[in-house]
Parts: structure tokens; sequence; C-alpha cells
């Protein structure tokens, strides 16, 4: 049945497809891209726009092509006057509501809408716009702002939120012009279930979802003489930033970010990294507790922020089953306001933090109050004030608002010929670099884990069944007759599935890794736009590419992290470790 | 983009007794369609006619249906009320049909008869005018189904067909005179 074959004819010519496909897959087959501005393949198929009309023989109107199924014997026009007429029409009526402030606006380079007028000749707005009133601004979150205004209704928001995340903290409300995309009785997002994962933003045509922006604060700070101002860099920017220069999907260009980053005037160039193999070392020493112990099981990673906020309103239940470790953003912070502040005798007031990140959520997680921990270790040293706290990290900048400040700064990215991260804080392993793929985060914890468990050297590092971008990936990992049964999760809707074995208490895993975003971080919401499934392969490629590049590719071998726990932590899982590296979560009230 | 951003004040709290809440919700236990009436008979059980936000919250939890969800719901019919309504409904049609046999005219009647200013009431959307003193709101649907008696106006649940503003005004008189004598 799988193969049933249709012929129809598309302009003229004739064609086979397989039976099920609809217009506008077809059209792909026949090279000919059919305009969308709602559609998303299996996500949201909505039929909201009617931008993708085509005319069918035989039928009474135009047909939207994304809903339409091909038929044997079909005979589609996609070019035809008519076609074009009401193609034109409908995105015009879009345009007469929509504000005019494309220059100024976030998505200038990105916006779908604003590229589809030009491309399909629209050069003046006909209608005048029939909403009368402005809508208020969602500035309520720390991650996200949302501008209804900006909004054409097509529900790819909507639609990511429940079926891609299963958060539903967004939904349509009111009826006809009265129509838009809220929370629960216009609360705001930080007032809603809504977990700062951003993917919304991610997949909307139009700049009605946008990053709460760190640029100014940024560089208010790197012009203070007085502030000693670092910035750390995670692993998934480094394959993607290339991208908002013109350079193809997959390049890697680390050095480049390297060097452009200190042409911007951080005080040291620092890597997320790092602390990304520092996570490793605790948590691998906290599943191996675990497991000695018979303590909860199976434990699950914490890195992805976005999945810990979920976790606190959806499955307050299992919070001890999330490792207590801090995500790498968080300890790197923690780190450079103490062991480097006192290593090389800076006050650690006047260190700014500013990391860069492929995602929204970091912001959210950056401003959670007990995110202070630089703070509580100088206190009573330095005899520190309540009003003088301050955070771990200080600012966190995505991938674009990286960018942002390299173009501003006048800085020719694409022909830098690159430099290194500084030391000590910039020196990782391949198994850092991972963390940026779904999968990452455990192929390097059991990298490290089977050494240290063993004593002897693991040969084969590559753990191919837990790369990709499957929903869902399982593993069966032999530690020496000990079978240590692993899953990795990616987007929340599929983490979803493994969190409610736990509930149940039919979970057969003893260690879990889970990502907010579809691919892990390298797909997160504040990667470049557009981000699908064609090019966060590419960025995944780029990642591994890294990984086998560098000289050490196990945690526990980064000289720079075992100088730290020589010089300042002690140990794994020790006293400094617990007040520095490690946190802990609440249960969210007010929801499901 | 000096906006107002929104605020997430809570705009009524709890309402309605819990157990009672609890029947109505068991009451429509593994039937489809269930959160329909379920809104319906919450929104009569509130004295003063609408969905308060902390009942409504209650119903999200025990229906496990997203508050947003429930959101969405609850603005699409005009049925359901958001904040405390008056005492008495006057509901006028402001469909097609009622409009062009003279239902404006209706409704500006009633706003000039209740002491509203013309620009009080918004044309977009649910909106809706309470006196003062809380005894009647005023509020439009887009079509109550019944072009043929056009133009129509629902008063407290009936509705009246071929309506004219001396026929409401001897309605809400009506209305008035029996209130007083209570």
């Amino acid at each position: 049945m799988e193969d049933k074959k249709v012929s129809l004819k598309i302009d003229g010519k004739v064609y086979e497809c397989d039976a099920g496909m609809t217009i506008l897959e077809a059209c792909a087959k026949a090279a000919i891209d059919i305009p969308t501005l709602c559609y998303l393949k299996d996500i949201n198929q909505e039929a909201a726009c009617s931008i993708c009309l085509v005319e069918v023989k035989g039928a009474k109107t135009l047909l939207r092509s994304c809903v339409t199924s091909i038929k044997e014997g079909m005979e589609i026009f996609t070019n035809t006057e008519r076609v074009r007429n009401a193609r034109r029409l409908n995105l015009e009526l879009l345009l007469a509501g929509h504000p005019k402030d494309c220059l100024v606006c976030d998505r200038n380079q990105s916006c779908e809408l604003r590229k589809l007028a030009f491309d399909m000749g629209i050069r003046e707005v006909r209608f005048p716009k029939t909403t009368k009133t402005e809508l208020p601004l969602d500035a309520t979150s720390v991650s996200l702002s949302r501008d209804p205004n900006k909004c054409i209704l097509c529900g790819r928001c909507v639609s990511v939120c429940s079926a891609i995340q299963s958060v539903k903290a967004i939904d349509f409300s009111g009826r006809g012009k009265s129509s838009k995309v809220t929370t629960f009785f216009d609360s705001g997002l930080a007032n809603s279930v809504c977990v700062n994962c951003g993917q919304c933003l991610l997949v909307c045509p139009t700049g009605a979802i946008i990053e709460k922006n760190a640029i100014e604060e940024v560089w208010h700070a790197l012009s203070d003489p007085k502030k000693f101002v670092v910035v750390e860099v995670a692993p998934a920017v480094r394959a993607a930033i290339g991208e908002e220069f013109g350079m193809p999907a997959g390049s890697l260009v680390t050095a480049k970010l390297a060097q452009g980053l200190r042409k911007l005037g951080f005080a040291k160039v620092f890597d997320t990294q790092f602390s990304a193999d520092l996570t490793i070392m605790e948590e691998g020493y906290e599943l191996i507790q675990r497991i000695k112990n018979k303590g909860i099981l199976p434990m699950i990673t914490s890195c992805s922020p976005g999945w810990i906020k979920f976790a606190e309103h959806f499955f307050p239940g299992i919070l001890g089953n999330i490792s207590s470790c801090k995500s790498p953003q968080q300890m790197f912070g923690a780190v450079a306001k103490t062991y480097y502040a006192e290593k090389y005798n800076i006050d650690p007031r006047n260190i700014i933090v500013v990391s860069i990140m492929p995602c929204t959520a970091k912001k959210f997680e950056a401003s959670r109050p007990e995110m202070q921990s630089a703070f509580d270790y100088w206190k009573n040293k330095m005899a520190l004030k309540e009003d003088e706290a301050f955070r771990d990290v200080d600012y966190v900048l995505t991938t674009r608002e990286a960018s942002r400040l390299i173009k501003e700064a006048g800085i020719n990215f694409i022909n830098l010929p690159g430099e290194d991260f500084d030391e000590p804080l910039g020196i990782s392993t391949g198994a850092a670099v991972i963390f940026g793929a779904t999968g990452g985060v455990m192929e390097a914890a059991v990298r490290t884990a089977y050494e240290v468990l063993t004593g002897r050297q693991l040969e084969k590092l590559d753990f191919m069944n837990l790369r990709g971008l499957n929903g869902i990936k399982v593993a069966d990992i032999d530690i020496d007759g000990l079978n240590l049964k692993v899953a990795v999760a990616n987007s929340l809707s599929n983490a979803r599935v493994l969190l409610e074995e736990i509930e149940e208490g039919r979970s057969p895993y003893a260690f879990i890794e889970i990502m907010t975003c579809p691919g892990g971080c390298l797909g997160g919401a504040g990667q470049p736009i557009p981000t699908n499934n064609e090019i966060r392969l590419k960025r995944m490629e780029a990642i591994y590419r890294e990984d086998k590049n560098k000289p050490l590719r196990k945690s526990h071998e980064n000289p720079a992290v075992q100088a730290l726990y020589k010089e300042f932590l002690g140990q794994p899982l020790g006293e400094k470790s617990h007040h520095l590296l490690h946190t802990y979560y609440k249960k969210r009230e007010g929801v499901l | 983009m000096n906006r107002v951003a929104l605020k997430g004040n809570k705009i009524s709290k709890a309402s309605l007794d819990r157990a009672e809440l609890d029947r109505v919700i068991s009451g429509y236990a593994g039937k489809p369609g269930r959160l329909l009436g379920i809104l319906e008979d919450a929104q009569k059980l509130n004295q003063h006619k609408y969905l308060a936000q902390d009942d409504l919250e209650y119903i999200a939890a025990k229906t496990k249906v997203p508050l947003s969800r429930i959101y969405n719901i609850i603005t699409f019919y005009a049925f359901f009320n958001l904040t405390p309504q008056g005492e008495h409904s006057i509901i006028v049609c402001r469909g097609t049909a009622c409009h062009t046999r003279g239902s404006r005219n209706l409704l500006d009647f009633l706003i000039n008869l209740f002491g509203f200013k013309e620009d009080d009431f918004s044309q977009d959307g649910k909106s809706f005018l309470t006196t003062k003193d809380n005894k009647f709101t005023i509020k439009t649907v887009a079509c109550f189904g019944q072009c043929a008696l056009a133009p129509v106006v629902e008063i407290d649940g009936n509705i009246y067909s071929r309506m004219n503003s001396e026929k409401l005004r001897k309605i809400i008189k009506g209305i008035c005179l029996r209130r007083n004598k209570k």
C-alpha cells in the first residue's frame, strides 16, 4: 500500500507521486516551491494563511495545497493569473493589519512575511488597517517578548507549544477579528506554564515573538573600565553562528568566534565547554554514587533549563530524579566569580559574566534567584551586604544577539583568521563539544563513567546509537558486566513519554538525558533562523567533527578541570562543589 | 516601544463552593464535550453569572484541560462571561438580518436609556456594559439564528422578536416594576 503511485499533471507535465502526498509535497518534488506562511510539516497544517492556493481542473474554487491530497489524474496549475491574484490578495489582506516598522524590527533579516511580500511583487499596501486598537505587548517573561500586533494568526507557535513541547502555554482566544494568540486570561508568559524554550519564536514567520534583548547592557558593561567582562560560549553556538554571516549551515567557526569576541573587548574569552567538562565530572560521579548507594534512579540530566521548568510544572513528583548539577552555564558563572577571581586576585563584584547561548531559556535560568552561589561564597569572606548581591551569570545573549554585536562593531567575521580561547576556563575536550547535540551529554558522561568505574581506557569513544535526530534513543551500555540502560529524549513531548514511565514506576533506565529542543541545543531558540531538520543535521555534523578533531575527548582528561579540583574544589561532589555547582528544584503552583 | 505591558493580576477570586463544583464535574464524567457543559453549569451557579479565574483553574486541574485551551473556549463563545454580570441581561443581536432591520438603533436606545456614552461600547470582541447599580448588563451577540424574526433581543434568557424601542422600553419598565414590588 505504501508504494502506491498516483499519476498527475502539474503545470502541464506528468508526474508520478506517492499516494497520500499533499499537492504542496507533490509540487516540491516537481521543483515548484509553493509559497506558505502557516505550514509546518507534521506540526501545523491548519490551512490558516491561504497563501498556498493552486488551481485544480474541475474544482470550483482554488485549493489550499498544504491540506489537499493528490488524486489520480489531477491537473494542477500553480502559476495562473487566477492563482497569482488570489495569493497576492490574501497576502495584501494580511499586510493591511501588520505594522510597517520593518526597518527596526528584530526579524528584519529573517521575516517570512517580508520576504514573501517582496517575492510576490507586492509594492504597495492597498488596504487600510482594520484593527484600531493596539494590543498590549507581553513583556512579562525574562526570555521572550510577544507583540500580538505583529501576529498573523498562522498558529505555528500554538502548534509547536502543544505538539512538540506538550506545554500548551498559549492558544488562540477570541473570535473573528478579535482573535489573538495569548495565555490564560492574558496573564502573560511569565505567569503561565511557558518553559521559555522559545520554539514558538523559532517558527514564528514574523517578529511577533522575539527574545528579550540584552545587547545594550552588554555594550554598557564592555565600555565600563572598572568591569572585568568575561564571556563564555556554549558548544552549539560555534556550529551555527556562521549562518548569521552568510556562511552555509554546518560551518564550524570556533576560532573565528573566539577572535571576534576578543575584538569586541571582552577581557577574557572563555568557553562553556570548560564547565561542560566540569559538569560531566560532577554528574558522572553523581550517577556512580546513585548506582552504588541505591539512590533514586533513573537519574536525569539537568543542563537544559526549559526541561527543568517543565518538570517543576508538570512532574513535581520526580524532581528527585533530576541530577542536582547546575547547567554548564551556571557552573561557569560560579567558578569564574570564585576560583578564577581568587586565583587572579580580581574583585568578584567587578567581574561581569556574559554567556552566549543557543537558547532563550538560559536567560530565565540565569535570573533564577538561587543562581548567585558566588555571592553567597563571598558574602562572609568580604563582609558583603545583601544589596550588593550579584548573579553568577550577568547577561545571556542568544547566538543571534552575539552576531549582532559583532556586526555592529564592524568585525569582518568571515575573514577572521581565528584565535584560541583563553586559559584556563577556555580549555575543553571533545566530550564537551557534543553537549550541543541531543545524546551528547549522555555520550560524554558514559565516556567518563566507563573509565572511572573500570579504571581502563575506553577503546571506542563514538556511541553511534546515541546520536541523530530521533525523538527517543535508547541503548544498553556494558560497563564491565554492569549493564547500564540509558535513554535520550529531545523535545518535551518525547521527554513526557519517558517521564510518565518513571511516574508509573515502569522506567527500565538508569540514566536519561533530556534536551528541551528538537535536536538538542543546536536546535535551540537562540540559534539562527531558519532552523529546520536539514540545518539541524548539518550543525550536528559540525559538532561531531569538532569532537573528532579535539586532542582530548574525555572530560576527566581536561587539564584545566583537573587543576580546578586540585587547586580549589578538592574532589567531585565535595563540599565546595555542593555549594557552587549544585542546585535544587521546586514545584511550581497554579498549573496542571 | 512605550506600550503597556501585560500585568499578571488575578481578575477575580474563587467564588464557587468546591464541593458544588466537584458535583458538576463528576456529573459530566465520561461524556464527550463535557467541558462545555461544565463551564455552562459553573457560570449558572455563580450568582453574578460569570466564570471566575480561580474556578477555571480548579476546573482545568480536575479535567486536565490546559488553561490556555479553556481560555480559548470561553473567549470563543459569546455565552460565557469573564466578569460579573448585572442581575438582568439584555442581549441585542447584531447579525446581518437584525442589523438591516434596525438593531443598531435598539442598541443606541439602550445605551441612552441607561446613561452610557456611545464610546463606552466597543464593537470589537466581547464587550458589554453594566449599570452602576449592577442591575442591568447590555451586550451584543453576532447572531441568535432567529433571522426571520429580526430584530431579536434576548432578555433574561427569553428571546423577543421583531423588536422596536417602544417594546423594549415596556419590557424593561416591567422588570423595574416587578423589582420594586419585591
